[in-house]
């Protein structure tokens, strides 16, 4: 079997739920050594979320904690303790990176921030997740996914209807956008460790990087140029039309056709009715003008048939209009079981679980979730072994409480 | 601070267009790498004539949002619809380490620059192709924009007020996620490159890496056969309560209030000043299973408050809470400002404006911010020195708009 990209990096996660650990998974699964460091007993805070089988919660069967938390090793250490902390630092003494998600004071109540850090390993790249970041007046805020979507921009200026409360992205997108920037700034230290002259740390506010290159990408020039801004509408694109998504028969389909050749493909595809030759409806931006007309005739025909049929046959004319899946419909999509992107991984007390495979595929070193998510302290003779501790060292720390 | 950046050596042929590509060379250029757009005006990229234009003038070098989305790239215009451009093109990536592209599959074999073709090249390249659903399965040739890519991941499907319909993200929001997560996969390849001196080219479909963001529900799916909806701002998985916006004073002012553990909770109400009906409320699973009425309750207290100072009181009690910023918002907010989240820069053209630089801080670097491009302000550079080119012939290839 061909080695994984990132064999022989060796990364300590001290991160809960979704920020870190993801961030650490990327790594995990292109073939990383990963150890996640767990609170003894409790355990990461995604082993209390869910979703359980049968929603009976156990510290096993998270599946958040499942998805997570692959190809990594797991051990427990109470960091909050001498012990601890000693022990934890001798975990980070030879890794090429540490990735966490605590909040900033409480990395300097342990004695565990970047400073403390690099004196035990210079070349240590420690990448940090947090909502707000490490700097500014907000870096000592309680924060959680929901915050830092909502302070981004997003929300107010992209997703909801005028008047009504703004929205998140349906998922954690913060964490999982910031756990990605992560992964690209930080694996991009470690490779250039020898140019910069060692470690260094790298500070991701999952806030800012989505207000910086998505809100801020599309809206920050023109408005510090003409001190005019936009909000959301709840359509899609209000200045070209049709784009928006629309009931259908069994669910919802993304309705695009913009250009004149998707435009007369949707007519082909319609049937051909004669309000689509109205000059009211000739070009995408006459179109928008008229849309509260327009979009009650499209419907008429979308209710008639179904998302998967309407996909295929404007695909099939060139017009870009795709059904909205739901969840089971994305799981079960025949693209991707034909690039085998859903994969299935075998759990002590999940059983057999299938599970998102790698985001991208690496033919000379393919990546993907190999092994299930460590249970709780799954590791910790192994790895306290191998840092020299004996089996009597180890069980007396565990009989204090340190692991 | 370092003298060189992380990335410093790595040569970049960025044929990535309008927005997720772009992204990945800024990425990799902020870092030190050397990336260069490869373009023509002979077909200029949409996402260069988009509004508004700096000082109001329209121009492919004028607009406001290519340059905060491009930024980090340098640009060498070759019209490829041209065999000699394609050879020169080629002989560009024989000295570049990393090939970007976000064309349908197929596009680049149609220039004569597929992976074969670029591995002859350079056989040890660095290519990243990322189409809307890779480069193989049934759904290869799928057309989608960048808005609606994320409805084949089953992301939409959760977006929206609980127990209506799906409301649209209204701009691509898979973009920019898919071109950093695109720059974390050419560094994924150089140091397989590094350790064992192979290239590869990367098969990088943006429904799958998108897809990513849908893992918690796609396990309650796989768990509990459950297919969920439109969340609002409720907690993904239920675990929390309460986690929603609620109204400040003022038009269209919120503030996020996410309450996780019970001594979040003591904090709130505390905050509150310990309204007689929090006692209703004892308990997160109390808390998830009656969320509608308590965010009722809360929303009545909150929406007397200023939302600045409101997340300041909540905060200090401890409390999960920071308002719902706008976009003029994020120019003034104190927090950003702090960071330097927006800089305003000199375009090369003359003009001032105001983009974003560093959105990751790094502690040893300064993140190598190029304003612009303008359309083949590289090629001098590319085509004489890199190449080799005489003057003579640079002129000719300019005079026949191959380098055009």
């Amino acid at each position: 079997m061909p080695e994984g990209a990132l064999e022989g990096t060796r990364i300590v996660e001290l991160g809960q739920v979704v920020s870190a650990p993801y961030c650490a998974k990327l790594f995990a699964d292109y073939g990383a050594d990963v150890v996640k460091v767990e609170q003894p007993r409790t355990g990461d805070l995604a082993r209390h979320w869910g979703p359980f089988p049968d929603d009976e919660p156990h510290l096993e069967k998270s599946g958040l904690f499942f998805y997570l938390n692959t190809n990594k090793r797991g051990v427990t250490l109470d960091v909050s303790t001498n012990d601890g902390r000693d022990l934890f630092l001798k975990l980070i003494a030879d890794a090429d990176a540490l990735i966490e998600n605590n909040a900033p004071q409480r990395m300097r109540d342990w004695g565990l921030d970047y400073a403390s850090l690099a004196k035990a390993n210079p070349d240590l790249v420690m990448i940090s997740i947090t909502p707000y970041g490490q700097t500014g007046p907000y870096a000592n805020w309680n924060g959680y996914d929901l915050n830092a979507f909502h302070l981004s921009g997003t929300s107010s200026r992209y997703c909801g209807r005028p008047g009504e409360m703004p929205l998140e992205h349906g998922t954690f997108a913060a964490d999982f956008f910031g756990a990605t920037a992560g992964a690209a700034w930080g694996l991009a230290a470690v490779v250039g460790r020898d140019l910069v002259g060692g470690g260094q740390h790298v500070d991701v506010s999952c806030a800012e990087a989505i207000a910086a290159t998505f809100v801020g990408a599309q809206n920050i020039g023109g408005y510090a140029q003409d001190n005019h801004f936009e909000k959301r509408t709840g359509i899609g694109m209000p200045l070209g039309a049709p784009a928006t998504i629309l009931p259908c028969r069994d669910g919802h389909v993304w309705m695009l056709a913009l250009e004149p050749g998707q435009w007369n493909g949707l007519a082909e595809v319609m049937g051909n009715p004669d309000w689509m030759q109205l000059e009211m409806f000739q070009d995408m931006f006459v179109r928008a003008q008229n849309a509260e007309a327009m979009y009650p005739l499209i419907e008429q025909w979308t209710a008639e048939h179904d998302k998967h049929e309407i996909m295929d046959r404007c695909q099939a004319a060139g017009v870009p209009v795709t059904a909205v899946y739901t969840v089971g419909e994305a799981a079960e999509a025949a693209q991707l079981k034909a690039r085998g992107y859903i994969t299935e991984l075998e759990h002590p007390e999940l059983g057999s679980v299938r599970t998102l495979g790698a985001p991208f595929k690496l033919p000379e070193s393919p990546g993907g979730p190999t092994s299930a998510a460590p249970t709780l302290g799954q590791h910790n003779d192994e790895i306290y072994g191998g840092l020299g501790l004996s089996a009597d060292e180890t069980a007396g720390l565990a009989a204090k409480g340190v692991i | 601070m370092a003298k060189s950046l992380p990335l410093e050596g790595i040569r970049v042929a960025n044929f990535g267009w309008v927005w997720a590509g772009p992204v990945v060379g800024q990425t990799l250029g902020f870092l030190g790498a050397e990336v260069y757009k490869v373009e023509s005006n002979a077909r200029i990229d949409l996402n260069r004539m988009l509004p508004p234009f700096a000082e109001g003038e329209p121009g492919p070098d004028r607009s406001l949002q290519n340059h905060a989305g491009w930024a980090g790239n340098g640009s060498i215009t070759l019209n490829l619809k041209t065999d000699e451009a394609r050879e020169l093109a080629r002989q560009f990536v024989a000295t570049c380490d990393v090939v970007i592209e976000n064309f349908g599959p197929g596009a680049m074999a149609n220039l004569n620059l597929s992976y074969d073709e670029l591995r002859a090249v350079k056989p040890d390249i660095v290519m990243l192709s990322m189409p809307a659903a890779g480069l193989d399965g049934p759904l290869k040739d799928i057309r989608t924009y960048g808005l609606s890519l994320t409805s084949i991941t089953g992301l939409d499907s959760l977006t929206g007020y609980p127990d209506g319909p799906p409301i649209p993200v209204e701009n691509a929001f898979a973009d920019p996620y898919n071109g950093v997560m695109g720059a974390f996969a050419v560094l994924v390849a150089l140091r397989h490159r590094s350790r064992t001196g192979k290239g590869q080219h990367i098969d990088y479909s943006q429904q799958e890496g998108v897809m990513q963001m849908v893992g918690p529900a796609f396990m309650d799916y796989v768990l509990n056969g459950r297919a969920g909806g439109p969340i609002g701002n409720k907690h993904p998985l239920a675990a929390a309560a309460p986690h929603g916006v609620f109204p400040c004073a003022g038009d269209d002012r919120w503030i996020s209030i996410a309450v996780v553990t019970d001594a979040e909770w003591e904090g709130l109400i505390a905050a509150m000043d310990g309204p007689g009906w929090a006692t209703e409320f004892a308990g997160v699973a109390s808390r998830v299973e009656h969320i509608d009425s308590l965010h009722e309750r809360i929303a009545v207290w909150t929406e007397g408050f200023d939302d600045y100072e409101l997340a300041n009181r909540l905060q200090g009690h401890g409390v999960a809470a920071a308002p719902v910023l706008n976009v003029a918002d994020l120019l003034n907010d104190p927090h950003y400002k702090a960071r330097g989240t927006f800089i305003e820069v000199v375009h090369p053209l003359g003009f001032k404006e105001t983009i974003y630089g560093a959105y990751v801080k790094t502690s040893k670097t300064e993140a190598n911010v190029r304003p612009g491009p303008v359309l083949g302000q590289d090629n001098d550079y590319v085509f004489k020195e890199l190449l080799g080119l005489s003057d003579e012939r640079y002129e000719q290839l300019k005079a026949n708009e191959i380098i055009h």
